[in-house]
């Protein structure tokens, strides 16, 4: 125990340290917020305990995959401070337990659990006393089981399955925020679902409730957990990445079988790319399948076009990714990399995407003139934005042996990445545009608009990104050399806004896509087919005068978010950075 | 006879720091060409822009004769570039890198497999043919730039310090294999930091100090009847303090 109270000591210095700063202001308006939140979770132990159950399942997300989405949690004491003790894992896991237990997060965690003793004594004694072992217990789980998840995810990304496994997970999550509507009216049509009463999270209130066995089995979940925790830790230290795996010869002939086949390999073997390639796989399907909870298959075929807009935005830096190799490209003018790339990133993403199109308009039986004219456009729209955009706002990216422990990170400006994402995003929605318009007034007029604009920019972006490649190579090549962008070129940049703009910027990206495409590109769809009172999309409430207006004006809204946002982060000379 | 190399007043400025100040320099057909300079002298800013990798503020550099800027795509088919500290398709094996790079600059495919095999034997890369090169040492990487540059058996070789964290025994090796380059007719130009090496290779030399030509010429012009060593030293060092110490350092 001495181990543990020397811990807990050191994590109230550290804290007491931070406490008095600036972050004294961070953390307190996270307090603040958290305090709110807990309770909002108290008052619905007055309700429902159904909503209550709910609420503690939502608290268990926020721990688990908070750590994830920001930094890896925390890590005030660092289980590397004390690897030179020798300490056996089990003993420094029980000390960085008890430490991880002082802290904000925890006290607001505990205050939210005070539901269950609200619960408790509505019922009687008897309950009222379980209670509070039952607030331990819970609270330990949480903190566990945010510790395990976190060492877990820190282990898995050093290999291929983690990295798919983290992707498919950040594109659920991701997918599910931007869906968030479906589970409200989910909720709200079928009450809460059964399960979050038997998640960990809902086990100290079926103790409280009665079930004593809930009670042990929370024991029991702790020591596991813990054990679990202490190997992890054993883990985190040495781990290294084996390479022992058998390579296929490389069989190309020719100079584009040269530059796809070294391609594929690039993607197949970098854990960022998997990354990335899962994600956006994952955000596809699970934003287009949300909807199927409503019994609603409307979105399903859009799973396939949706793959192609993320995997295209997370392609972005195409160039920026590979680093200094470019000078590879530079000594043999006479080859066209552009092309080959198209070739690779077009071999690699559109048989997923044709796939996810065919099969599941199929499943939902059309529109089928639609998504095949969607489809063609956007993946020649990508195919050719790719590289034009990785070219021409080219963000240079840390060399790939250079790179430092965490495998994400592929460059020092994350906010130029960021930028190029939702730039990726917006243009090759754009391009997806005339074929969808078509496609929706004429029918099958619309696959051939599809293949003419998809072939178009394939080949016309293709041929600028070349063009540019080859008047400008030496001066990318020296913006990858030295990280730094020559004062001719413009920037994209997030992080020279302040931080209202910044909000702006995120509000405008993260939820113009509600307006214009649910509300008013998929409502006007709906209007256009009669199809009326459709769960939420307004327009088709309207009558019957004010439906396409209503859906045009949701339509002007999407586009002005994204456009407020863009003229934000607009390209600008580096010099009016300053200004800005 | 035109030289293999000819840089002609090549000029780069980074902001305030002229790097590279009008530079003239001739490689002649056949000859072995060594070219030293103190840390940031500009050897690399140098070597980059006569090859095509950074573009000059001013003067130009022909490869046989081919403007490099003019005609990029004769030029940089005849020569084989070493830079210093640049990636390469990093999640290729060497063997791949190879494939990939042979058929890149046109070469059959059956040409290419047995290039590489050959080159992967000779520098001894052929134990990792499992490893990525982004898994590579940092001598590893040396090799297989070497062996890139070699593949299309261009008529100039133009190697940043080829020598840099390469073994005594595969510095051996790497050695005979430029003199069988030269010997065979064709051109090297190699910059590096360690005298007795350019002295043993060389039968030209370049001293660049401060982005200027110090003296060029062949190895006994340049040296006279000293060693390359006192030369350098006395050419670019800092004559009115000598060698500067650490006073703190000593207890
Ligand atoms: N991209 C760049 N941006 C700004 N300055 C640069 C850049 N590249 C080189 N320099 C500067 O130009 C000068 C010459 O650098 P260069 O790399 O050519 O030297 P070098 O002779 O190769 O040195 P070393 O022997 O250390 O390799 C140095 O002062 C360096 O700081
Ligand atoms: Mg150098």
């Amino acid at each position: 125990m001495a181990v543990a109270l020397t811990m807990a000591q050191m994590k109230v210095a550290v804290l007491r340290h931070a406490f008095h700063g600036r972050r004294a202001q961070t953390a307190g308006t996270g307090a603040a917020l958290g305090a709110l939140f807990a309770a909002g979770t108290i008052y619905l132990a007055f309700v429902d305990p159904d909503l209550l159950a709910a609420g503690y399942a939502v608290w268990l997300l926020g721990w688990m995959l908070g750590p994830v989405f920001m930094g890896g949690g925390d890590e005030t004491l660092r289980p590397e401070y004390f690897s030179l003790l020798g300490l056996p894992p089990r003993r420094l896991a029980a000390g960085l337990l008890v430490a991880a237990f002082v802290g904000v997060a925890p006290l607001v965690s505990l205050t939210a659990l005070l539901g269950l003793l609200v619960v408790g004594v509505r019922l009687g004694v008897a309950n009222a006393v379980v209670a509070v072992p039952a607030m331990a217990l819970q609270l330990a789980v949480f903190v566990l089981l945010s510790k395990v998840s976190v060492a877990v995810i820190g282990l898995a990304l050093r290999s291929r399955l983690g990295a798919i496994a983290s992707g498919v997970l950040n594109g659920a999550i991701l997918a599910a925020l931007g869906q968030i509507w479906v589970f409200f009216v989910a909720f709200g049509q079928t009450g809460v679902p059964a399960a979050v009463w038997y998640l960990p999270s809902g086990w100290g209130l079926l103790a409280v409730q009665g079930d004593w066995w809930a009670l042990a089995a929370l024991a029991v979940l702790v020591v596991l957990l813990l054990g679990a925790w202490a190997a992890l830790l054993g883990r985190r230290a040495g781990a290294t990445r084996t390479s022992a795996r058998g390579r296929r010869p490389m069989t190309a002939a020719t100079v584009n079988g040269a530059i796809v086949a070294k391609e594929l390999r690039t993607w197949s073997r970098d854990l960022v790319r998997n990354h990335q390639l899962t994600f956006a796989l994952s955000y596809g399907v699970c934003f287009a399948a949300s909807p199927l909870i409503l019994g609603w298959d409307g979105m399903l075929p859009y799973a396939g076009p949706i793959f192609v807009v993320m995997a295209a935005a997370m392609a972005s830096n195409v160039y920026g990714t590979d680093g200094t190799a470019l000078w590879l490209t530079l000594m043999t003018p006479g080859v066209s990399d552009v092309r080959g790339r198209q070739l690779a990133w077009l071999s690699a993403q559109a048989p997923v995407a044709i796939v996810l199109t065919v099969v599941f308009t199929a499943i939902t039986g059309g529109p089928w003139p639609l998504m095949l004219a969607l489809l063609s456009a956007l993946l020649g729209g990508a195919a050719g934005l790719v590289p034009l955009i990785s070219v021409f706002a080219l963000v240079p990216g840390t060399d790939p042996h250079r790179r430092a422990g965490n495998p994400l990170r592929t460059s020092e400006d994350d906010g130029g990445l960021t930028g190029l994402a939702y730039l990726m995003l917006v243009l090759v929605i754009v391009t997806g545009v005339p074929a969808a318009f078509v496609a929706v007034r004429y029918g099958w007029a619309g696959v051939a608009v599809g293949v003419l604009t998809g072939v178009l920019c394939y080949w016309g972006f293709g041929l600028l990104a070349e063009r540019r490649l080859c008047s400008h190579g030496p001066e990318l090549l020296d913006v990858m050399r030295t990280g730094r962008k020559p004062e001719t070129t413009v920037k994209f940049r997030l992080d020279q806004l302040s931080k209202t703009q910044k909000s702006i910027v995120w509000w405008c990206f993260g939820f113009g896509a509600i307006p214009l495409v649910p509300q008013g590109i998929i409502a006007t769809v709906f209007v256009a087919n009669d199809m009326l009172r459709h769960s939420w999309f307004l327009a088709t409430y309207m009558p019957p005068g004010l439906r396409y207006p209503v859906a045009a004006a949701f339509i002007l809204l999407g586009l002005a978010m994204y456009g407020t946002g863009l003229w934000f982060v607009r390209p600008r000379p580096s010099g009016e950075g300053a200004a800005a | 006879m035109t030289p293999a190399l000819e840089i002609s007043g090549l000029t780069k400025r980074f902001g305030d720091n002229l790097a590279v100040d009008h530079i003239d320099l001739g490689v002649p057909q056949g000859s072995f060409f060594g070219l030293v300079g103190q840390n940031g002298a500009g050897k690399t800013t140098t070597l980059s822009m006569a090859v095509g990798l950074l573009r000059p503020d001013g003067g130009s550099a022909r490869i046989f004769g081919t403007d490099v800027w003019s005609a990029p795509e004769r030029a940089k088919a005849m020569v084989g570039v070493l830079p210093d500290g640049l990636a390469m398709p990093e999640r290729l094996t060497g063997r791949e890198v190879l494939t990939y790079l042979g058929l890149l600059r046109g070469l059959d495919k059956d040409v290419v497999r047995q290039r590489a095999e050959e080159l992967l034997a000779v520098l001894e890369l052929d134990g990792a043919e499992k490893t990525l090169v982004i898994e590579y040492s940092t001598g590893m990487r040396k090799k297989i730039g070497l062996a890139t540059a070699l593949l299309h058996a261009p008529r100039l070789l133009v190697l940043d310090e080829p020598f840099e964290a390469v073994d005594p025994v595969s510095a051996a090796t790497i050695k005979t294999i430029l003199r069988g380059f030269v010997a065979g007719g064709g051109s090297i130009v190699l910059s590096s930091h360690v005298m007795a090496l350019v002295e043993q290779l060389c039968d030209h030399v370049a001293v660049i100090d401060k982005g200027r030509v110090a003296a060029a010429g062949t190895l006994d012009e340049v040296r006279g009847a000293r060693s390359l060593e006192d030369t350098f030293v006395e050419l670019v060092g800092d004559q009115d303090t000598g060698v500067k110490e650490l006073s703190w350092l000593s207890h």
